[in-house]
């Protein structure tokens, strides 16, 4: 058995297969304006390999806030947090290698809309190329082998070299998931991801999600507002309300009692 | 309309006017204030109806020595305008040579350090407010008469408008683009040319395509003090008396002006 043991001594991760977990949030806590607005607070919980967490929460919960802290998007004003037992949480240097191992889709696609799909899949790679290399917009072979079939894992291969803005919202998303697999992630992060796209495109979209991380083992944590989406694709869920996680179980244990703790009076907006 | 609002709306109707009839009166004030201001200062300036009508005899004598204007040595006006679109070409291109590093240090969102913005921006400004004849005086004492300084003249005001628009391009675009690139590990350049050039590229093409009509125009003007070109052909003629010949270089400069119009904006329309 291994233990890894955080600076607070807090036990993180205790895994018979002597690896650390993928990521370990240990108090993590998030405070604007001279700590004025609160965002989160204590947030602790790890993530294993593979597994595909989704974190449930009405807007406003703390849910992005959580899953930028994770990538440093946002920092954590309190808390410390571990990427496969290696802390992040105050190493500029290492920032680019682990945002390397994390990959990330959002709620708006984020894609270069002017650039072709496979330039966007391919800027997945950027971070294994110099920025000599990137002056001239030049990737390897290798890279554009990868950029193909992580493409073709989302079976949008045969757009390739559409320009971006000429597919559709899901296809847009989709295309974001290639460019997060070229980066071949432990973790993939998706922020809202299907917030934008009507029920039935979402659910194809959550289906490759969940088929790529299942596939390629990697693990994903999915910020979801829905709860029918929740309890469809997830093996786990954390339960987030105005900051606080109260809970973290498999699907089947979400009672209408919890919900009503996660939700509060907005639940209406979690049903769809 | 007999409703139970019926007294509500006649109140707000009633305010409604009351401040429209302010604002129109504020305008009024305002306009007359300015009549009152341009009336005052047209003395000062000598304007005077008058004085055009008395002229009218000048301007026929001089006209009379410009028609009919000097077809027989028009080809050796072929040099100049060769010349003056040489210069603006070259002018045009220096600028977009130098506008870059410029333009990138100017914006909010790529410059390292908040000093070196404000610095560069004071820097743009200043090269912006100087006009290309001015330059083109005091370089014409510098390195004597010719096509040269005419090309520093424009490179300077036109480096001056380009970085400071490109820069500001550089501030609008979209950010979701350049989070997923950072999210996704990439350098600081990387970002750049991925994520922030492919946005503005197409409306600083734009501008630049403006730019080169705009500095065909001075290169013409620049010629007056000098700096080569038409203009230089056209001041020449002036000072040696031969007004029908001065009457052909205006008309070759009205047909070169009109010729680059019609590509920059056709091209323009292209690109958009």
């Amino acid at each position: 058995m291994n233990m890894n043991v955080s600076t607070t001594g807090q036990v993180i991760g205790v895994t018979s297969a002597e690896k650390p977990p993928i990521v370990s949030l240990v108090n993590v806590s998030k405070t604007y304006v001279r700590g004025k607005l609160v965002a989160l607070t204590d947030v602790s919980f790890d993530v294993g390999h593979g597994e595909f967490v989704v974190i449930l929460g009405p807007s406003g919960a703390g849910k992005s806030t959580m899953l930028r802290c994770i990538n440093r998007l946002a920092e954590p004003t309190g808390g410390q947090i571990f990427l496969r037992g290696n802390e992040i949480t105050n190493a500029p240097r290492s920032l680019r290698k682990a945002r390397q191992e994390i990959g990330m889709v959002f709620q708006q696609f984020n894609l270069v809309t002017r650039l072709s799909v496979m330039m966007n899949v391919l800027s997945g790679r950027l971070s294994y190329r110099s920025t000599w290399r990137s002056l001239f917009y030049s990737f390897t072979r290798e890279d554009r082998a990868i950029a193909l079939e992580c493409l073709e894992m989302v079976a949008l291969g045969h757009k390739a070299f559409q320009r971006a803005d000429t597919l559709s919202g899901g296809e847009q998303q989709r295309v974001a998931i290639a460019r997060a697999l070229a980066q071949k992630p432990k973790l993939i992060l998706a922020d809202e991801p299907v917030a934008s796209l009507d029920p039935k495109i979402a659910r194809q979209v959550l289906d490759y999600l969940k088929d790529v991380s299942q596939r390629l083992g990697i693990s994903v944590i999915c910020n979801l507002h829905q709860i029918d989406f929740a309890r469809e694709y997830a093996e786990r869920v954390i339960g987030l309300s105005q900051g606080k996680l109260i809970f973290d179980g498999p699907p089947g244990a979400l009672t209408d009692d919890i919900l009503n703790q996660i939700y509060g009076s907005r639940m209406e907006s979690a049903v769809e | 309309m007999s409703s139970q609002y019926a007294a509500a709306v006649d109140q707000g109707l009633a305010r409604e006017a009351s401040w429209r009839h302010r604002r129109m009166a504020v305008r009024l004030l305002v306009m007359a204030g300015f009549a009152i201001v341009l009336w005052l200062s047209a003395s000062r300036i000598h304007l005077s109806l008058m004085n055009i009508i008395l002229g009218v005899p000048n301007m026929a004598d001089f006209f009379g020595r410009m028609v009919p204007p000097d077809f027989s040595n028009l080809m050796s006006l072929a040099p100049p305008t060769i010349e003056t679109v040489q210069i603006a070409a070259w002018g045009t291109v220096i600028a977009v040579v130098a506008s870059a590093p410029l333009a990138l240090l100017a914006a909010h969102n790529t410059s390292p350090h908040p000093v070196i913005y404000f610095v560069t921006r004071l820097f743009l400004n200043l090269l912006r407010s100087i006009n290309e004849l001015i330059y083109a005086l005091l370089l014409v004492s510098a390195v004597g008469l010719g096509p040269f300084p005419g090309v520093l003249a424009i490179a300077l005001h036109a480096t001056g408008m380009l970085a400071k628009f490109v820069a500001e391009e550089i501030e609008h675009v979209n950010r979701g683009p350049v989070e997923a690139l950072q999210a996704a590990g990439a350098g600081r350049m990387q970002i750049i040319l991925f994520g922030i050039m492919p946005q503005v590229l197409p409306a600083v093409v734009g501008y630049i395509l403006y730019r080169f009509d705009v500095s065909i125009r001075s290169a013409t003007v620049l010629g007056l003090v000098g700096a080569g070109g038409l203009g230089f052909a056209l001041i020449t003629s002036m000072k040696m008396f031969k007004y029908h010949e001065t009457a052909t270089c205006i008309l070759v400069i009205i047909l070169l002006i009109w010729a680059a119009d019609a590509i920059s904006s056709h091209l323009q329309k292209k690109i958009l």
